[in-house]
């Protein structure tokens, strides 16, 4: 997926990098840009007292990298949009019949806050693997494809703090991609919709400011489902110099996860899908709230995040970094 | 090269923590100390005695009684949800809130909705937030006592419920036996275990765990004959002792919602819904109530017939015919046409010889040509045989 800024011709990159202006076709400056940052950050003191830069400035020029970057933006925004569309078209047509559609669809036009939930239930099985695909495939093999790698590794980081702090980074985007959802939804059903107190599925009520809370909890839920998928990424950025493999690889996973989490004959291996409980957040819009799922969702990411963590480690640390 | 190796343990340890750390999760505490001895006879009278009416708690159930599975994809609701066969494929759980006789909740948890069955004092409220509909009742005060098992939402009995129902009709027919102890729900429970003596029904075993405390039933596993895994289940997954939150009983439809009233008739003919429900819940202990429900229908005759006892007992619903309007036999109409509406329950007939047939590794029910209705936990044939026999 090359950037607006590729086209701008690689003469101007600034002179002391060389080898990086020698990079193939369609990788420009802006997005070494970060690297080179990093490489000053590491060249600040005097030789004698070479000290390793603080992971904070290293995960902090991470996300600058990550959140500069044209292409997460248009991610987030079109994530954003999907309330839109939705908030949209229920304002411009007539009344969904009760049970039809995704969940929640006919109670839009009674309480806007619903807009938020049905976008965040509609986006779960597509639109946010796709974009933490993208970012989590790019992490490694980002660097690798665009020539950074190997000055990020000249920078006495070390190879484990660049796997975490890459890590971290894609967590970040995985705690804000399903919040622009949720703001951006109940946003404008703020605008389009009534707002009142949320009936809940056990048909008690709560107040909006509650509901509010609820539907970051269900974002939070979406955040921790994420995290797994995110820790497999950054494995399979770490098998390959080509993004756009990794990326492909990991959401054809998350995809092929869920087809295998619907085939009855597998029964025995749904409770170890990584997907097998991204629907499970709807116990937090029950009266009380059911913490079960979300207790046995975050242990099963985290057994994601040990297991593909490890692998990752395993395959970065040994792996001979060429580009 | 032994860096690289090094380098690749993590890989290999961490699979290996997991699978051990989840190992020894399944393994049986063993280290409890083991519950005093017990007759069957002294099981029951802890079932009889027990006073728990106050706890809340999880409910699984879980059915393989050979019905077609719903698929649930993507972010619906499911299409099959609201259907009564539904219930009986696949795993369903329900949390259930108790609190003494008059106030009750049980709400059934699907995916993206929830069905509720609230009491408090005579008023019932059906909540299903599917098609946002509620239904509300006004409970005679007469019947207070016995409907809370009777208006819990269709599907998810309560341990209580079916083991009550169960041991109550142990005779000649049955061995009971106190197996080795169990734990349901993190207790520790005797497990009660009868078998059939016949060799002709479908099913293989019931087997109540109780609780070896209180008495109070835990857990409720049918078995069928020739099935590895067992054809019903319903067990407590997590269960707290004490009042639960009292705001819980207190519900009022949402706005928006459609409300319908519900009119109790002032002698509710409690028998005839019990009835429907069970044919439609084909679980074993049902059928010993239709077979009660029979008795009272012999009264105004043209009723269903029983034949066989015990085990193999069949039950007959005769043909409806226009000329006598016996509410007994349109009851029975009708609860045939509603299982034969049901899309999930006409995708798993089949047209068998006499008429049609709905086969599960439970019970079998036999519609037959003319009208009648067949039901019994026997095989097929001896439906048919009796189907013929009149």
């Amino acid at each position: 997926m090359p950037e607006p800024e590729a086209a701008e011709p690689a003469a101007q990159e600034p002179a002391p990098q060389e080898p990086a202006v020698q990079q193939p076709d369609g990788h420009g400056p802006a997005a070494l840009e970060p690297a080179v940052q990093r490489l000053t950050v590491r060249d600040g003191p005097a030789p004698g007292t070479r000290r390793r830069p603080s992971s904070g400035s290293l995960l902090a020029s991470e996300l600058k990298q990550l959140f500069r970057r044209r292409r997460t933006q248009a991610m987030l925004l079109a994530l954003a949009a999907i309330p839109v569309v939705i908030a949209v078209v229920v304002r411009v047509s007539s009344a969904v019949p009760a049970g039809r559609g995704p969940a929640f669809l006919d109670r839009i036009s009674q309480n806007g806050l619903f807009v938020a939930v049905t976008a965040m239930l509609v986006s779960v099985p597509l639109f946010l693997p796709l974009t933490i695909g993208v970012v989590a495939g790019d992490t490694i093999a980002g660097e690798a494809g665009l020539g950074t790698l190997r000055y990020l590794l000249v920078a006495p980081a070390g190879r484990v703090r660049l796997l975490l702090v890459k890590y971290a980074g894609a967590a970040v985007f995985c705690i804000s991609a399903p919040l622009a959802v949720a703001l951006a939804g109940a946003g404008i059903g703020w605008v389009l919709f009534p707002v009142g107190p949320v009936a809940l599925l056990s048909g008690d009520l709560v107040e909006p400011d509650e509901a509010l809370v609820r539907m970051l909890l269900i974002a939070a839920y979406q955040a921790v489902s994420l995290l797994g998928l995110s820790a497999i990424g950054l494995f399979l950025s770490t098998l390959t110099d080509v993004p756009v493999g990794a990326m492909a690889a990991t959401i054809v996973l998350s995809v092929v996860s869920q087809v295998l989490d619907q085939l009855p004959q597998l029964e025995w291996l749904h409770p170890w899908l990584f997907t097998h409980h991204w629907f499970g957040f709807a116990d937090l819009l029950r009266q009380p709230i059911g913490w079960d799922s979300f207790g046995d969702n975050a242990l099963l990411q985290a057994g994601y995040i040990a297991a593909f963590g490890a692998l990752a480690y395993g395959r970065f640390v040994s792996k001979d970094v060429l580009s | 090269m032994t860096a690289t190796w090094l380098r690749w343990t993590p890989a290999v340890a961490v699979p290996a923590v997991i699978a051990a750390g989840v190992l020894a999760g399944s393994l049986p505490a063993s280290a409890r100390d083991p519950l005093p001895e017990k007759t069957p006879a002294q099981v029951l009278a802890m079932i009889g005695h027990h006073q728990t009416k106050s706890f809340s708690g999880t409910l699984e159930q879980s059915s393989e009684l050979g019905l077609p599975d719903v698929p649930q994809v993507g972010p619906t609701s499911g299409a099959g949800t609201g259907s009564l066969a539904e219930l009986l494929t696949g795993p369903h759980s329900a949390r259930v809130y108790v609190d003494g006789p008059t106030k009750a909740r049980m709400q059934v948890m699907d995916r993206m909705a929830e069905r509720d069955a609230v009491r408090q004092g005579n008023e019932l409220w059906l909540y299903n937030s599917k098609d946002n509909t509620a239904t509300h009742v006004t409970l005679p005060a007469a019947a207070s006592k016995e409907a809370r098992s009777h208006d819990m939402p269709a599907g998810v009995a309560t341990p209580e419920e079916l083991a009550a129902k169960m041991l109550g009709k142990l005779d000649n027919s049955t061995e009971v036996a106190v197996a080795e102890d169990t734990e349901v729900a993190g207790r520790a429970a005797y497990s009660l275990v009868l078998t059939p003596r016949s060799d002709v029904t479908l099913v293989g075993s019931v087997a109540v765990a109780v609780d070896g405390e209180n008495g109070m039933p835990l857990s409720v596993e049918v078995r069928a004959r020739g099935q590895q895994e067992p054809a019903f289940r319903t067990a407590f997954s997590s269960l707290t002792l004490g009042a639960p939150d009292p705001a819980l009983f207190n519900f009022s439809p949402p706005p928006g919602a459609s409300v319908k009233e519900l009119a109790v008739p002032a002698k509710p003919n409690g028998t005839n819904g019990q009835a429907d429900k069970n044919r439609a819940h084909k679980d074993l202990a049902d059928k010993n109530l239709a077979g009660r429900s029979t008795d009272n229908k012999d009264r105004r005759g043209h009723a269903p017939t029983v034949t066989g006892s015990g085990w193999e007992r069949i039950v007959g619903i005769p043909a409806p015919s226009a000329s006598a309007p016996s509410e007994s036999r349109e009851s029975g109409k009708q609860s045939v046409d509603r299982l034969l509406n049901d899309p999930l329950l006409r995708q798993a007939t089949v047209t068998v010889q006499g008429g049609r047939a709905i086969s599960t590794s439970l019970v079998n029910v036999l519609l037959t040509d003319d009208g009648r209705t067949f039901v019994g936990s026997v095989p097929l044939e001896r439906l048919q045989a009796a189907a013929a026999a009149r």
